[in-house]
Formats: C-alpha cells, structure tokens, sequence
C-alpha cells in the first residue's frame, strides 16, 4: 500500500501536529474521549490520502491534516453525537447563533455571569473552528480557508463575527465587574 | 478613510494579514481618531481574554502512542516478528529454541507459540476495541448491570467489579472473540487510560501474572483456578501489576463467600 519509508515519512511530517489536532477535536466535539477517537481516526485516514498530499503539496501539512480532522469530527458529530445537527452549519442559521450568544449574554448580566469560555462554547461549530484555528493555532487566513472550504472572505466575516459575539459577552462581563 | 472600514481592516491588521498599503493608511488613521483608538484597545483586549480564557487542550500523554499503534496496524508494518519486540524476548525465543532441540521435542516450541499468538490476537482485539464505537457493547458503570448483560450470551458468567474507589472505575463489557471462543471482554477506567480485561473460563492450576509488551501496549496474563485472564492496556506495566491484585483480591473475596 504504501512505498518503503513512506511510513516514516508520514510519521516526520503529520505526528508533530497531533497536539493541535486534538485540540480542534476537542473544541469542535466538546468531549475529551470524542476527541481521542476522532484524532485517531483522522491519522488513519491522512495515512491512507497520504499519497494525494504529497502529490498536490500546495497547502502546509498542518492545514492538510487539520483539514482531515475536521472532516472527520463533522462525521463524528452526525454519527455519535445526537444533538449536533447539519442545520447548525448552514449559513442562514449563523445570525441564529450570533443572537443567541448576545442573548446568552445579557442573560448572565443578570443571573450568574457567563464566562468567555462558556459563550464560546455554545457558538455554533462554524464559529468555533475558525476562533480556534486563528487565535488557538495561529493558522493563516488562506490556511483556515484550506481548512474548513470556504473562500477566505467567508473567514474573515465568520471571524469577525465570532469576535463581535465574544466581544459582546466580555463587555457584559466587564461591565459586571465595575457594579 | 471612514469608520466602518476601520470596523472591517482592524481585525485583518491585528492578524497580520491587512496587505502592506491598507496597513499603512489604517494605522495613520488609528493614530488621529479617537474613537478608533479605543476599538483597537478593546479588540486586543479580547484577543488578551480569549488568550487567557480559552484553554488550548493538550492531548492525553497516551494518545500519541495509540495513534502510533493504529497506523502500525494500518500499513501492516507491524514486526514480522513480534518476539523481536526487545532483546529480553529475542534471547527468550533463542533458549526456547534451543530448548527444543535439546529434549528433541517440539510440544515446548508449539505452546511458546501459542502463547505468543495468544498476546498477539489480545493485542489487536484492545486495539480494535479502542477503534470509534467498538469499546462497549453495554456501557455502565454498574457492575449488577454488566454481569447480567452476557446472560445468554456467554456460558459463564464472567466476575465483574467495580474499583472506582480504588482508582479503576468500570466502563461497561462486549463480548469479544479470543483463543478460538467468545469471551467476556470487561473494561475498566485509570485516569484517561483504558484497560481491556479479557476473561474465559478454564480448567487448570493458578499461575501468576506473566507481563509483555505489544508496541507500546502491556499485557498481562494470569490463571485463576477457574478462570484465564488477559488484561491489555497502556498503563504502566506496575499499575496493570496493581490492578491485577485488585482482581485477583475480588475473585478470592467472591470464592470465599461462595463456600
């Protein structure tokens, strides 16, 4: 299946970026062992498309795996996880979940104070990965875009969004803070 | 150059990614309004917060070697021979070897095969059970819930325990296929670690528990009067060591109450 010492290859060139593959597992499914099984299904699967990264070797290794893995916990979320739903990614449902977290927060002004990680982690997932993938990994605009197959104008409105959403809830947060 | 662009540009200029010309006009800009300013001033601050707020998860110190061990298993690149694994099991092969040719028979080198073959096949079962889905077919942490579930299932009824007091937890039980026979694979929890334990019964005298390595995995064996264990998982081989105690402790406890 694979040529000789294209094992090792694969080992030097994808095993580096398991830790940042773990944590978009992690961030995109919300469940440590999710995130194991989907990390490890996702290296088996880059094993098998090595040959086609090699091939078309435009895009970094990191984003060719992060692409991977993302795929992969997409799948994983219809299959195993019963409340993740395919509307949450379409795009008319975005202004949905940029409602919610205003809403969420000006809730927690009131009630018991929303963190900026509990805000962020009821954004929908479209949100999240590129918050993620930016801030958490430091991958290129052209990177994200690679990654989660969208034209980088999109990553950057769906930054900006989640940003204005998280801005938001730390202002709520602040103002809190100052009462 | 008007607010709302500011609005748009700021983020792009904070990622480094606002080409060279924009980037010139939007500082000149950052620099004379105001109000600007304090946007700029509170989009760093966010970019503070969520450095500070959204932890980057590290991976379980285990989950690299399981990978490994699941792409080893992929490629087939597994060890032709898995004897070859350390020097100690290469000088075992070559005494047992050697032990065959001295009696001149060949019933030692057949059982230190079977053995051999034994770890291997309890080797890929705890790496397929670790595959997405296929860790438990009954998933609970009560052991009055996992022994009845192999009712009707297994001939026997494997013993089943619960150590979460002790640290090892139980996560539920399948039914697996080892040894030529269905068997009642129990597992149990340590930290973020998984053990498999494999148990079928057997008649044959007690033997204690004999440990060896699969790739980054351990296994451990040992026989009660009624029942041959395996236990594989990637702890450490000293708290397999523990935890195998802590099951041959259940088992003696429920023989004891039995008579």
């Amino acid at each position: 299946m694979l040529e000789p010492g294209e094992r090792e290859r694969f080992d030097t060139v994808m095993l580096p970026h398991l830790g940042a593959a773990y944590n978009l597992a992690r961030y995109l499914l919300r469940d440590d062992h999710d995130a194991e099984d989907v990390v490890q299904e996702a290296f088996l699967r880059a094993l098998k498309y090595f040959r086609g990264f090699r091939d078309g070797a435009e895009s970094s290794s990191r984003a060719w795996l992060l692409t991977i893995v993302r795929n992969t916990a997409y799948t994983w979320r219809q299959r195993h996880q019963a409340d993740a739903l395919v509307t949450e990614f379409d795009e008319a449902q975005h202004s949905m979940a940029i409602a919610d977290v205003r809403s969420e927060a000006a809730r927690s002004s009131s009630a018991a104070r929303a963190t900026l990680a509990d805000v962020f982690a009821r954004m929908s997932p479209a949100f999240r990965e590129v918050i993620v993938l930016r801030e958490l990994e430091g991958l290129s605009y052209q990177e994200i875009s690679e990654v989660v197959g969208v034209p980088i104008g999109t990553v950057m409105s769906r930054l900006s969004r989640a940003r204005k959403g998280l801005q938001e809830a730390l202002m709520v947060a602040h103002r809190e803070d100052l009462r | 150059m008007s607010h709302p662009n500011v609005d748009s540009q700021l983020d792009t200029y904070l990622d480094g990614e606002l080409p060279a010309m924009e980037t010139a006009s939007l500082e000149a800009h950052l620099a004379s309004c105001a109000a600007c300013g304090r946007f700029r001033h509170r989009r760093l601050a966010l970019r503070q917060a969520i450095a500070g707020q959204l932890p980057r998860f590290q991976a379980p110190e285990a989950l690299p070697g399981r990978v490994r061990a699941a792409l080893r298993e992929l490629s087939g690149s597994r060890r032709a021979h898995p004897a070859a694994a350390s020097p100690a099991w290469r000088w075992l092969v070559l005494a047992a070897s050697l032990a065959v040719v001295a009696v001149g028979g060949w019933r030692l080198g057949t059982n230190h095969t079977a053995a051999e073959r034994l770890a291997d096949e309890v080797f890929a079962s705890h790496v397929r059970s670790l595959m997405p889905g296929h860790l438990t077919d009954v998933l609970s942490s009560d052991q009055h819930t996992v022994k009845p579930w192999f009712n009707g299932k297994l001939d026997f009824s494997p013993p089943v325990y619960d150590f979460s007091g002790r640290g090892y937890p139980l996560l539920g039980g399948r039914l697996d296929y080892v040894n030529g026979r269905p068997v009642a694979a129990l597992v149990y929890g340590r930290r973020q670690h998984v053990i498999n334990v494999f148990v079928w019964p057997v008649r044959g005298p007690e033997r204690g528990a004999t440990g060896l390595g699969r790739q980054g995995y351990h296994l451990l064996h040992w026989a009660t009067p009624e029942y041959a264990y395996w236990a594989a998982s990637d702890l450490g081989l000293r708290e397999l060591h523990d935890f195998a105690r802590l099951l041959k402790l259940g088992d003696s406890a429920a023989a004891a109450s039995e008579r």
